[in-house]
């Protein structure tokens, strides 16, 4: 920081005590203080002010617009910069109404979520936050939990998923659920069984379109060279996952690997014309889940294919 | 046809003697008895006072002779104390056997916990009336409210004649109501969970009398939840009252807490940990369509009320 920005936020900060001390508002003693700086620099304090008195949005299940909002410029430099992410079919996805998104999983930290939701921010006419169901163990955890609460995502679990449906909500799921997430190196981007296909049931149920999503790349972040089985014990995580940097480079074996992605969107399916009641026909319900898993595995080999090489 | 007669428990508490005074006014009710081992705070027009305690088995002998046809069950003691379990347990009890002598009853309206539903990380964000027992009873008080729910289900298979609705109450808030979470609000610096920021939800003092009202005006049989729509991060909840929080790692929290009580700040139940940890919220259609309630105060609007009545009780 130049002399000139330290000096101009230490008057700020002189402008904030005096008008407190004559007895106004913190949010108002802010404001005040900060007319002279530039424009962004005041909207960015006279908002934190107004987060601390309160005053912000969050629905009924914590998601929290603004806080995923600030995050956007990070999460802009991962897509844009790190990932370099291409996405196919954006405009598939459901413009209103409910819809569930059924996308392959790799690694424990939801990156794969994240960077389907802002293609859909990006490239959809009609942009919206999608939710996501986070495996129950991220709630159990301090930090991690709100934050995964704050940026869109839900505990998963059948009746929130059928809720934020029958809510009209766009909502992603990944059947792969922890197999997916704990994979072995050796079998990247083979999809694991689709758990029983509650997620069928639910948007039969919901008569939501279900909108199989193909990422590639997500399963070269975290390469996954072994598990150590008595750390997760100790760790309550599902599986405790050994990579060439992790757990060795202690946080920083965290930084996820610059590999090349492509997300496709496919065709919807569409569930509404079979009726609530097919929830529980296990054919249908079977034959659905296959379908969509399919429809994943072929996506992913052609997006592996035009990808090209993992890291250049 | 002659009115309606109404025995409530635990009338000297604020929403027991509210709730008389509301049936007071009502025409339909023909007489209104209240029972508690002390007076009402407030002077009640055409209420009869009975003195007595639920865990006594003179509440055996009180009930028939006043021969109601719809009892109010207010007194659960929500606040941990020597007292609690057995106010809980031995008092719904022994009111269950007056019940059984009590030939006139038509309908019980139990003013019971939506802490039985507990609070827990991966719980679903909506808890509906069914889903009771996806997790085990952890606490005290949860199993104190498992028992009493277990006892009225009986009863209510017992006599199908009568009526038993198990209203499940959130925590509830508004002006001058010494509830544990108002008591938790106050504190000059508010102690959370480092790290976590749970969905809290309430329900406005006002709305938890209407809801009451209009359960005894139209009981209807097993649980409903009453809680306001929505929900509210305890951050934002704490920031709203005006508190400065002061986060502790969640391993001390249990300690530090403990420690704070003995320097005299009021205690932080089992339950109020586990809340302020993982928050709970309860789906309210049933209050809605069912008995015919929608409260008038959002989560978020009841805790601005009540920051708003204490900014003025601290500027008189």
């Amino acid at each position: 920081m130049s002399g000139g920005a330290t000096d101009e936020a230490i008057a700020a900060l002189r402008r904030i005590r005096e008008r407190l001390d004559s007895g106004a508002g913190l949010a108002e003693a802010w404001g005040d203080a900060a007319s002279g700086l530039p424009r962004e620099a005041r909207e960015a304090l006279a908002r934190a002010a107004r987060r601390l008195q309160g005053d912000y949005p969050e629905d009924d299940w914590g998601f929290d617009e603004e806080f995923a909002d600030a995050l956007r410029p990070f999460m802009d430099f991962m897509y844009d910069r790190w990932w370099r992410v291409e996405a196919d079919g954006v405009a598939r996805v459901p413009a209103h109404g409910r819809g569930l998104l059924v996308a392959n999983h790799a690694g424990i930290l939801p990156w794969d979520a994240t960077m389907m939701a802002l293609a859909i921010l990006r490239h959809h006419p009609l942009p919206r936050h999608p939710r996501f169901l986070v495996l129950d163990w991220a709630f159990h955890l301090p930090y991690v939990g709100t934050v995964m609460r704050k940026v869109g995502g839900v505990v998963a679990s059948p009746y929130n998923a059928l809720r934020l449906l029958e809510e009209d909500q766009l909502v992603a799921v990944f059947p792969e659920g922890v197999k997916g997430a704990g994979k072995d190196w050796s079998e990247r981007y083979r999809l694991q069984r689709f758990g029983r296909g509650g997620f069928v049931e639910i948007a039969l149920r919901a008569g939501a379109p279900l909108v199989p999503v193909a990422v590639v790349g997500s399963e070269e972040i975290y390469p996954k060279i072994g598990e150590a089985k008595l750390l997760a014990r100790l760790t309550g995580m599902p599986y405790f996952p050994l990579t060439p940097t992790f757990p060795w480079l202690g946080p920083l074996g965290a930084v996820p690997l610059p590999s090349r992605w492509r997300i496709e969107f496919c065709d919807p399916i569409e569930t509404a014309s079979y009726g609530p009641d097919a929830a529980d026909d296990r054919r249908l319900v079977m034959e659905l889940t296959e379908r969509v898993r399919d429809t994943i595995q072929e996506a992913v080999f052609q997006n592996l294919v035009k990808r090209g090489p993992a890291f250049i | 046809m002659a009115g309606r007669r109404v025995v409530i428990t635990g009338i000297a508490s604020h929403l027991g003697t509210e709730l008389a005074r509301r049936l007071e006014q009502d025409a339909a009710i023909e007489h209104v008895a209240g029972i508690d081992t002390r007076p009402p705070r407030v002077r009640l027009e055409r209420t009869e006072f009975i003195e007595a305690d639920i865990r006594s088995p003179v509440v055996t002998r009180l009930l028939p002779r006043v021969a109601p046809d719809t009892l109010v069950h207010n007194r659960i003691e929500r606040l941990p104390g020597p007292q609690a379990h057995d106010i809980n347990v031995i008092g719904t009890l022994q009111l269950l056997a007056a019940c059984e002598k009590t030939p006139s009853l038509e309908a019980i309206v139990i003013r019971g916990s939506a802490g039985i539903y507990g609070a827990e990380p991966a719980a679903p964000q909506f808890f509906t009336e069914e889903m009771a027992n996806l997790y085990p009873l952890r606490t005290r008080f949860q199993r104190d409210v498992g028992e009493i729910e277990n006892y009225f289900e009986t009863f209510a298979n017992r006599h199908p004649e009568v009526t038993c609705t198990m209203l499940r109450y959130q925590p509830a808030i508004g002006r001058g109501l010494r509830t544990q979470i108002a008591r938790y609000l106050s504190l000059r610096a508010v102690p959370t969970y480092m790290g976590f920021d749970p969905r809290i939800q309430l329900i406005h003092v006002e709305d938890a009398l209407d809801a009451l009202v209009a359960a005894v005006a139209r009981p209807v049989r097993g649980a409903v939840n009453v809680a306001a729509e929505g929900t509210i991060g305890l951050t934002r909840m704490i920031r709203m009252a005006g508190r400065p929080v002061v986060p502790i790692p969640h391993p001390a929290f249990a300690a530090a807490t403990g420690a704070a009580r003995r320097l005299g700040l009021p205690p932080f139940s089992h339950d109020l940990r586990r809340l302020l940890q993982h928050g709970r919220a309860v789906d309210v259609t049933r209050l809605v369509e069912e008995v015919g309630y929608r409260p008038r105060y959002t989560t978020a609007e009841a805790v601005a009320d009540f920051a708003g009545s204490r900014v003025e009780a601290e500027a008189a």
